[in-house]
């Protein structure tokens, strides 16, 4: 009788030897920890990332029609003023590495309408130039030598725009941005959606992955223990703890595509789009989805 | 569970480890079947179990869930480790037997070596005795004989070429036969 006859027979296994789980779990942790990824990703830098999701964006807008920069985006916005509005987003970051406490509460869409507007009148070629100098500026800032912000690394924290991140934390915000709103445009002009690099998703996912407790507490989620499982390459293991140490917490398995998942953080698709799989309750597992889509800027 | 095999490697591979410890509940008793019918030795079963699961932790991606069930791909992985280590048994059993031979007067292994070394060889002499009659000789006499290919070849009456040859056709076969006998017996 083959082993799956007898599997669907009910009839009895060989009995497992008592101690085996424990020895293999441990051997095998042993030979690869948890959340290490198969395939390994190529670990890169913040300003790396970012530089990488420039240089796709920048890729993108090079492809588009003169129709394609007229054609309305997001927010009321044109793609040529969204592409604005992100030139806006990096002249107040630049302050902001700068240390000008005016930016640090400026709220994100009202701060950078000023640069969305200003691109009426202006050709494709003119934005688009101005977005990649001002882009540019913000790694000629960072990666500068010797400079304030090279000295303090991530260990400083640069306030924009209502949140307070480590240097390198900021830069994969930004790269996080650039490509929602990539994928904005790319919706707008009937192009099929793209998928950062896998160095550059994996960034993202950790980064949405450790804001989530953030997430959960503003929404007064009550304490639970998330086990986060993003899938694909560029994904990861985390096991999230939300809210205070307590008895009796909430234990929470969520299994969900990275790319969906940082496309959840970016509130492009709701929880129910998002098809996860969950263990434990499943109604506060969306909720912790839920609150993941409040870390957007939009 | 084979209806989310495709999800259970994808968390392998995202390096979830409740994801191996749900595989091993579910699949462990099949693998450690499988191998315990193989080897008939408890303990060398569960070293078979452990690489296994070692294999499918350390390489997730060699599972493609596209070709069959994970529960076919660890039991076949699990069946090809216990004939490898039924192969070893079988070399290290010849070289034992040859050196007993040499020197009468060392002692032998531990108990459980000779009971394990003598399932062994028994399993792999009934694969022997399934060969032709002229592949059979040669292999008696060079792994349980302990003779060389040119002392076989001269036993046998026949060039060294020869006795070459039918060795090696005799160990594919005898491998083959190794194959479909374990895969029978599960």
């Amino acid at each position: 009788m083959s082993t799956t006859d007898r599997d669907r027979a009910n009839l009895p296994m060989d009995p497992l030897p008592i101690a085996l789980r424990e020895r293999v779990m441990a051997a095998s942790l042993l030979a690869r920890g948890v959340g290490e990824t198969v395939p390994a990703v190529p670990a890169i830098s913040a300003d790396e990332a970012f530089e990488r999701a420039a240089d796709a964006f920048y890729r993108l807008l090079g492809t588009l029609s003169e129709q394609g920069w007229k054609t309305a985006a997001l927010r009321g916005l044109d793609v040529q003023e969204l592409v604005g509005h992100l030139t806006g987003v990096e002249h107040d970051t630049h302050r902001a590495l700068a240390g000008d406490p005016a930016v640090a509460d400026a709220e994100h869409v009202e701060s950078t309408q000023g640069s969305a507007v200003r691109q009426a009148g202006r050709s494709p070629a003119e934005t688009l130039d101005e977005w990649r100098r001002a882009a540019d500026h913000t790694l000629e800032l960072v990666r500068a030598p010797g400079g304030d912000l090279a000295a303090d690394g991530c260990a400083g924290r640069i306030a924009v725009h209502g949140i307070r991140l480590p240097l390198d934390d900021l830069l994969v915000v930004r790269a996080f941005e650039l490509w929602v709103h990539d994928n904005d445009i790319r919706r707008a002009v009937g192009l099929p959606p793209s998928v950062p690099d896998p160095p550059v998703l994996r960034l993202m996912s950790d980064l949405a992955a450790r804001m989530l407790p953030y997430a959960a507490a503003r929404m007064g989620l009550p304490p639970a223990d998330v086990r986060l499982v993003l899938t694909g390459t560029g994904g990861g293991t985390w096991d999230v703890a939300i809210g205070e140490e307590t008895a009796g917490r909430e234990s929470l398995a969520i299994v969900a595509d990275a790319v969906g998942f940082c496309r959840l953080a970016a509130n492009r698709v709701t929880p129910a789009e998002l098809g996860s799989h969950i263990t434990g309750d499943e109604g506060r597992a969306v909720s912790v989805l839920a609150a993941a889509t409040t870390l957007a800027l939009d | 569970m084979e209806g989310s095999d495709a999800l259970l490697a994808a968390r392998l591979a995202a390096g979830d480890d409740r994801a191996l410890a749900e595989v091993f509940d579910q699949l462990a008793p099949s693998v450690y079947g499988g191998a315990l019918r193989v080897l008939g030795n408890g303990s060398a079963a569960q070293d078979v179990v452990q690489e296994v699961f070692v294999e499918l932790w350390r390489h997730p991606d060699r599972y493609d869930p596209a070709v069959g069930s994970l529960r076919t791909y660890l039991v076949v992985l699990a069946r090809h480790r216990a004939v490898d280590l039924l192969r070893s048994e079988l070399r290290r059993v010849a070289r034992q037997e040859r050196h007993y031979r040499l020197t009468p007067a060392e002692p032998p292994g531990t108990a459980s070596d000779e009971v394990m070394a003598a399932e062994t060889a028994s399993v792999v002499r009934a694969a022997v005795q399934l060969l032709p009659d002229g592949q059979r000789r040669v292999v008696e006499l060079a792994y349980f004989g302990g003779l060389t290919c040119r002392e076989v070849a001269s036993a046998m009456g026949i060039p060294e070429g020869t006795a070459k040859s039918r060795l090696r056709l005799a160990m594919a076969k005898l491998e083959t036969v190794l194959d479909r006998q374990l895969l029978e017996s599960t």
